[in-house]
């Protein structure tokens, strides 16, 4: 499908209503800051489910379907790997042992990265087929 | 104008007969008034000053009260006024020196496409400047700098008071800002605005990392709503945390690792936030048609201009002295006089990083590789950000030869490993050169700087392992671990969340023939006549259009 007017319109509606929004957060203790963010999440909804909405017109593109489940808990590794540096922090007072469970905690998210979502994304990859 | 003007008056007016009950004026006093008195007349002025040795002297001080000439405080101020102006122009002008490596980064990555994607692959360089500053100006500025208050440099940045905390483990740790969304209400100050264009030219520099990467097959629409995200919550999130006041700067208070988390120019808070998040969108956004065979081995898709390529680098080398040195945020006061130390570690990891690369690349190949020797002087340049503050110039040139090597060796396993495309080595220049940048602070950092006695509260000067603070390295070890397991987690999540409801991915038909005239609607180089692509991208673009 290419770039189109209807992508330039839903992209146009995505910045107003963010502009919006935002003016609500600043005005946020008034009355009229409230309905501003009402009035900026409704309008950044419409803009997000517009651009789905043409998404499919866009056609095939060069990505076969991956298993999304995979995909998740490839983040959720990555994440666990932070919180366990951030919580390995309190755990020992001594730097020996925090650099230790830092090391831990990054050893496990790029595990996460490095296997696990590389593994979801290659799975049905087009190249290999 | 002229109401501003005379707002102030100046020494050289004539003082008017002091009233008759006025004290008598102090030794200070009277020795400014003789001082007044000596000054060159404006009859001598009037006759011109080749030498300069006559502009600007005492008569240039304004005064407050045009009837007691010029006083003690009026001086004093004068001297307050001086460092700020000079920290103002200071921080100023090297964030425009910044502002100008957008061009370097729209040379390097389109010179490193082909000619079919090279209107896009400008245009998202172009675009991106737009859609981060706007983002960063609605919210993101913020969330990152919103609890920044009391940097003397600028004069205090007392309206930066709005840090939203959270109590845990018996410790208040910052999460993110809340003042100066628009930039309104009582953000719309003098130190604000400076404070605001200089971080802001720094996030554009994380977002144009991302367009490198994802170049060749990256939807326009969908690049334009990523990158608004990143300037208005990625980036400012993790730079809040490290900047703004947020919970790693507190390490060292929180927990006594060294002096909390310290990144001097932003190797972590720009680069590796850029890179890690150009691995995220580059997964999802998969390979370009035609880069890896069925047996998983990678062909090479060469760039169209050379030239380009090694003249955006310059011109990124160039920035880079806004970059590191700019980072004081001021040139008067508060050790900022390490600013010749910091441009000078800042060309040696340049050029270390170079060499690295390049007699990596001889050594391994048997030939030069001209856009690999880019990318080290780039890798150097991006290492030495975080430790360009704290490091001797032999620091540096160790730093930037291990981010020359290291960069050949992560493009190799980015590419082959992991099986993710980046066209540009950006995760690698940027992801792991900018990880390796945080960690080096906490090898590396000699103890000899001083910018105020302090750094992030904690007295003394920022020391890493080598010099004998382990502490400094678990603090840095904690940022990486935010980097890694935060910033990556959170900005895939957002774009497979832009996948969802935009799409990354241009179509089949548009990528096989080009960028340019569907998303674009106009080639970048109209009069060229396209070169057949090698046969193997022939080969592969046949397939992706019958499967």
């Amino acid at each position: 499908m290419a770039a189109n007017k209807s992508q330039g319109s839903y992209y146009t509606l995505f910045l107003a209503a963010a502009t919006v929004f935002c003016a609500g957060i600043y005005e946020y203790s008034g009355g009229m800051g409230k309905l501003l963010l009402v009035v900026g999440a409704a309008g950044l909804v419409g803009s997000l489910v517009g651009m789905m909405s043409i998404k499919s017109l866009e056609g095939r593109t060069a990505l076969k379907p991956s298993p999304g489940i995979m995909k998740l808990v490839g983040a959720g590794v990555c994440a666990l790997g932070w919180l366990i540096t951030l919580f390995g922090m309190h755990l020992t007072p001594s730097v020996g042992g925090r650099i230790a469970l830092s090391l831990v905690g990054i050893g496990v998210t790029l595990f996460g990265i490095i296997v696990v979502l590389p593994a979801a994304f290659n799975k049905n990859a087009v190249w290999k087929s | 104008m002229v109401l501003a003007m005379g707002a102030v008056a100046h020494a050289q007016a004539p003082a008017a007969a002091p009233a008759a009950a006025a004290p008598p004026p102090s030794a200070a006093t009277a020795e400014l008034a003789a001082a007044a008195a000596k000054a060159p007349a404006v009859a001598d002025l009037a006759k011109g000053d080749p030498g300069g040795a006559i502009t600007g002297t005492i008569n240039d001080v304004p005064v407050s009260d045009s009837t007691k000439g010029l006083t003690l405080p009026d001086t004093a101020n004068q001297i307050g006024q001086n460092k700020i102006a000079i920290n103002f122009v200071w921080t100023l002008v090297t964030g425009y020196l910044v502002m100008f490596m957008q061009a370097g980064f729209a040379m390097v990555e389109s010179g490193l496409c082909r000619v079919k994607n090279a209107n896009h692959t400008y245009m998202m360089n172009f675009m991106v400047y737009a859609c981060g500053l706007f983002a960063y100006w609605l919210m993101g500025f913020a969330i990152q700098m919103g609890g920044a208050a009391g940097n003397g440099n600028l004069g205090g940045l007392q309206s930066l008071t709005g840090e939203h905390t959270m109590s845990l483990f018996g410790k208040t740790w910052g999460l993110f800002g809340a003042a100066g969304f628009l930039l309104s209400g009582h953000t719309y100050d003098v130190g604000v605005m400076v404070i605001f264009l200089f971080e802001m030219v720094f996030m554009d520099t994380a977002l144009t990392i991302v367009t490198g990467a994802c170049a060749e097959r990256w939807k326009f629409l969908a690049f334009c709503v990523s990158s608004t995200i990143m300037g208005a919550i990625t980036y400012p999130l993790y730079g809040n945390w490290a900047w703004g006041g947020g919970w790693l700067s507190q390490l060292g208070v929180n927990n006594q690792l060294g002096k909390g988390y310290c990144d001097f120019a932003g190797s972590g808070v720009v680069h590796a936030v850029g890179g890690i998040t150009a691995l995220a969108v580059s997964m999802i956004v998969g390979p370009r048609i035609g880069k890896f065979n069925r047996d998983g081995s990678s062909n090479p898709i060469i760039g169209h201009d050379v030239s380009a390529v090694l003249i955006g680098c310059f011109i990124l080398a160039f920035g880079w002295f806004g970059f590191n040195p700019g980072s004081t945020l001021g040139a008067s006061a508060a050790g900022n006089l390490r600013i010749g130390t910091i441009a000078v570690d800042t060309m040696l990891a340049g050029c270390t990083g170079t060499f690295g690369a390049m007699l990596f690349m001889w050594m391994k190949n048997g030939k030069v590789d001209a856009s690999m020797s880019g990318n080290g002087l780039l890798a150097g340049l991006v290492a030495i950000t975080a430790p360009s503050g704290f490091v001797s110039s032999v620091g540096a040139c160790i730093i930037g030869v291990v981010a020359g090597v290291l960069v050949v060796l992560s493009c190799s396993f980015v590419e082959n490993v992991m099986k993710v495309d980046d066209p540009v080595g950006a995760i690698s220049v940027h992801g792991t050169c900018g990880l390796w940048g945080v960690l080096s602070v906490g090898l590396l950092a000699d103890g000899t700087s001083n910018y105020g006695g302090s750094w992030n509260g904690i007295t003394g000067s920022v020391t890493g392992l080598f010099y004998g603070d382990a502490s400094q390295l678990a603090a840095q070890l904690v940022g990486i671990s935010t980097l890694l397991g935060f910033v990556f987690t959170l900005s895939f999540l957002i774009n497979l969340g832009v996948e969802v409801f935009v799409g990354q991915r241009v179509s089949v038909e548009t990528e096989v023939a080009g960028l340019d005239l569907p998303e674009m609607g106009q080639l970048g180089y109209p009069e060229f006549v396209f070169k057949a692509e090698p046969g193997f991208i022939m080969h592969a673009n046949e397939e992706a259009m019958a499967a």
